[in-house]
C-alpha cells in the first residue's frame, strides 16, 4: 500500500510530525540550559554556562543523588537477581496456578504507583519498621520487579530449551547447564530489566514522596521541590546533563546487547 | 532419553533431569519462592491492609472505631472535589488515549516502511524518551509552553496574538504532557503487531483493487489489534494513575484522582478517606481494562 505516493505522503507528514513532537521538548530544554536571561526565554539572547554550575545549589542535590543511585543499583539487582529463578520456573514448567500467578507478579505495572506508596507506607506504620532509605528500596523493588520478569521471560521463550536438555542429557549438573547454556541465552532480557528497574527506580516521584523520612531525600523529589518553587533554567541544565547520560547508555547497551528488538518483541 | 539409549543397545550415564512429582514441584516452589515470598509480604498485604483501612471510620484519633463502615466510599462521591476529580480523571485519560493513537499509529507504520538505519535511529529516539526522566520530559513541557516560550513566541510572530497565551498550569497543558508521556508505549506495541503481519496481506488487497486506504482499513489494521489494544490499555491505566504530570502542568483547580488521594494522606492526615479514594482509583482503572477488553474480545470478535 506504501506504493500509492499520496498515501505514503500523508503517513510520512504525520509520522514526522508525531516524531518532531517526541523531541521538540527535549531540544527547546537543551537550547534554554545556555541561554543567560533568569526566566525560560525564547529566543535565546545570550549564551551562558552559569545554569550548569547552579545545579549545585539545588538543596541537598549531591546526597540525594548518591542515595538515589545507590537504591536504584540495589533495586536493579534485587529484582533480577528474584526475576532469574522466577522466570525460569515460568518459562519452563508448569504449576498450578499458574496464570493467577503470573498475573499477580506482573500486575504492579497496572496499579496506581501512589497506591503502592500508599500502600507500603501504611504497612511500614503498622508494623513498626523503621523508616529510612530500605523503605524506599522495598518500595522499588515491589513496583519495578514485573519488568526484569518479563524481559527474562521474553528472552526464553526465544531461546531453544532442547539445549538444556542435550547438555543434561550428555552428562552436565544442573548448575553447569544453568551457567553455560541458560544464562548466556537469557543475558539479553537480564540486561533489559535491570535497566528498565534501574531507570524507573532513579526517575520515581510517586514512591519515593511517601517513604522518605527526615534526613533521607532523593534525586527527583528534589529536583521536583526546585522546579515548584524557582523559575530559573537551572532544571533545564540538569535534564540536558540526564538526557546526555542516559542517551549514552542506551546507544552502548543497544550496540552490545541489542536490547531494543528484545523489548519490541517481548 | 533413556528410551533411546536402551534401544540402540548402549548404556549412557543418563541423568535423570528430574526427580518425582513432589520433587519437581519443590523445584518449582524455589524458584518461585523468593519473588513470590517477597510481593506477597510487601505488596499483596500491604494493600490488604490498606483496603480493610479504607472501611475505618476517622475522627481524628489514632484509634480507628471497630465498626467497619462505607463512610469514606460515599464522600467521595458526594464531596463535590474528589467526584469532579474522578469525572476529571477519566476525561483526561479517555482524551490523551487517544490523540496518542492517533499520532502514534503513523509513527508506527514509517518504522515497518523505514530502512535498518533509520528504524534503529527512531528507535534508539523513542527509547532515548521512554528512559528520560519524567520530570525532565515534563520540565520540557513547561519550558516550551511558557508565558515567554518558544509556542508563545511563534504564535507572537504569526501574528496569531497580541501578547503571549497562558498556557502552562491547565488541564490542556497536562494533557499534552501526558500524550508525550505515554507516546512511546503505545508506538512499540503497535510497532511489535504491524511486524507480525506479512506484507502479502496488504499486497494481495491491492492487487484485488482495494485502494490504500481500504486496505489500511479492512486489513492492516483489524490485523494490528493486539498492539492498538496492548498500548491503548498502559497507556490509559498510564493516565489514570498519573501523579507527576498533573502537578507539574496543571493546577489545584485541575486536580486528578492521585493528587486529591495524596492530599488526603500528606496534608490532612485522614488515612482512611485517602485509602478508599486509591482504593477506588485502582477498580476504576481495572474496571476500564477489563471491560475493553471484553469488548474488543466478544463484540469486536478480535484476537488480541
Amino acid at each position: 500500500m506504501f506504493e500509492d505516493r499520496s498515501f505514503q505522503r500523508v503517513v510520512a507528514v504525520l509520522g514526522w510530525t508525531a516524531m518532531a513532537v517526541l523531541v521538540f521538548p527535549v531540544i527547546l530544554t537543551i537550547l534554554v540550559s545556555f541561554n543567560g536571561s533568569q526566566f525560560i526565554e525564547f529566543p535565546p539572547k545570550s549564551f551562558s554556562m552559569d545554569w550548569y554550575a547552579n545545579i549545585a545549589k539545588i538543596n541537598k542535590i549531591g546526597e540525594a543523588t548518591l542515595l538515589s543511585l545507590l537504591v536504584a543499583s540495589l533495586t536493579g539487582l534485587f529484582t533480577v537477581a528474584m526475576a532469574i529463578p522466577a522466570a525460569l520456573a515460568i518459562a519452563r514448567h508448569a504449576f498450578p496456578a499458574k496464570a493467577v500467578i503470573v498475573a499477580f507478579l506482573l500486575s504492579p505495572v497496572a496499579v496506581p504507583m501512589i497506591a503502592i506508596g500508599i500502600a507500603i507506607l501504611q504497612f511500614f506504620v503498622w508494623t513498626g519498621l523503621p523508616f529510612n532509605w530500605i523503605t524506599l528500596l522495598v518500595g522499588h523493588v515491589v513496583l519495578t520487579s514485573a519488568y526484569p520478569v518479563r524481559t527474562i521471560v521474553a528472552s526464553l521463550t526465544l531461546t531453544n530449551p532442547s539445549l538444556e536438555e542435550a547438555a543434561s542429557s550428555l552428562g552436565a549438573s544442573r548448575w553447569t547447564v544453568f551457567r553455560t547454556i541458560t544464562l548466556p541465552q537469557l543475558t539479553p532480557g537480564l540486561i533489559s530489566g535491570f535497566l528498565f528497574a534501574f531507570l524507573i527506580s532513579f526517575d520515581n516521584y510517586p514512591i519515593s514522596i511517601f517513604l522518605v523520612r527526615s534526613g533521607v531525600t532523593t534525586m527527583p523529589i528534589e529536583v521536583f521541590n526546585y522546579i515548584s518553587q524557582q523559575l530559573d533554567p537551572t532544571p533545564a541544565a540538569f535534564s540536558t546533563i540526564y538526557i546526555v547520560i542516559v542517551s549514552a547508555i542506551i546507544v552502548l547497551v543497544e550496540r552490545r546487547f541489542g536490547v531494543i528488538s528484545l523489548s519490541v518483541r517481548g | 532419553m533413556t528410551d533411546a539409549g536402551a534401544a540402540s543397545g548402549v548404556t549412557l550415564p543418563v541423568r535423570r533431569r528430574s526427580g518425582g512429582r513432589s520433587r519437581r514441584w519443590l523445584l518449582v516452589a524455589c524458584m518461585l519462592g523468593p519473588l513470590l515470598g517477597f510481593m506477597v509480604v510487601f505488596y499483596a498485604v500491604p494493600f490488604a491492609y490498606l483496603a480493610q483501612e479504607s472501611f475505618q471510620s476517622w475522627d481524628g484519633e489514632d484509634e480507628p472505631k471497630a465498626e467497619p463502615t462505607f463512610d469514606y466510599y460515599k464522600k467521595t462521591f458526594q464531596s463535590s472535589r474528589t467526584s469532579r476529580a474522578l469525572t476529571r480523571t477519566f476525561r483526561i485519560s479517555l482524551v490523551s488515549t487517544l490523540i496518542a493513537l492517533v499520532i502514534c499509529y503513523p509513527v508506527a507504520l514509517l518504522l515497518i516502511r523505514a530502512g535498518p538505519r533509520l528504524r534503529s535511529g527512531m528507535l534508539l529516539v523513542i527509547f532515548i524518551s521512554l528512559a528520560a526522566s519524567l520530570i525532565v520530559r515534563n520540565y520540557g513541557w513547561l519550558v516550551v509552553l511558557a508565558d515567554q516560550g518558544p509556542l508563545n513566541a511563534l504564535l507572537v510572530g504569526l501574528g496569531l496574538t497580541s501578547r503571549g497565551l497562558r498556557m502552562v498550569y491547565s488541564e490542556g497543558a497536562t494533557i499534552v504532557a501526558l500524550v508525550h508521556y505515554v507516546m512511546p508505549f503505545m508506538i512499540l506495541p503497535i510497532y511489535g503487531a504491524l511486524l507480525r503481519i506479512p506484507d502479502s496481506y496488504s499486497e494481495a488487497s491491492i492487487s484485488l483493487g482495494a485502494g490504500p486506504w481500504t486496505t489500511l482499513r479492512k486489513v492492516v489494521f483489524p490485523l494490528s489489534m493486539p498492539g492498538v489494544f496492548g498500548g491503548t490499555i498502559l497507556s490509559f491505566a498510564i493516565c489514570m494513575s498519573a501523579f507527576v504530570t498533573p502537578l507539574m502542568l496543571g493546577s489545584p483547580a485541575t486536580a486528578m484522582m492521585s493528587q486529591v488521594a495524596a492530599e488526603q494522606l500528606l496534608v490532612q492526615q485522614n488515612f482512611p478517606w485517602g485509602s478508599a479514594i486509591v482504593t477506588i482509583l485502582t477498580l476504576a482503572t481495572f474496571a476500564v481494562v477489563f471491560a475493553y477488553g471484553w469488548i474488543i474480545r466478544r463484540v469486536m470478535k478480535a484476537d488480541v
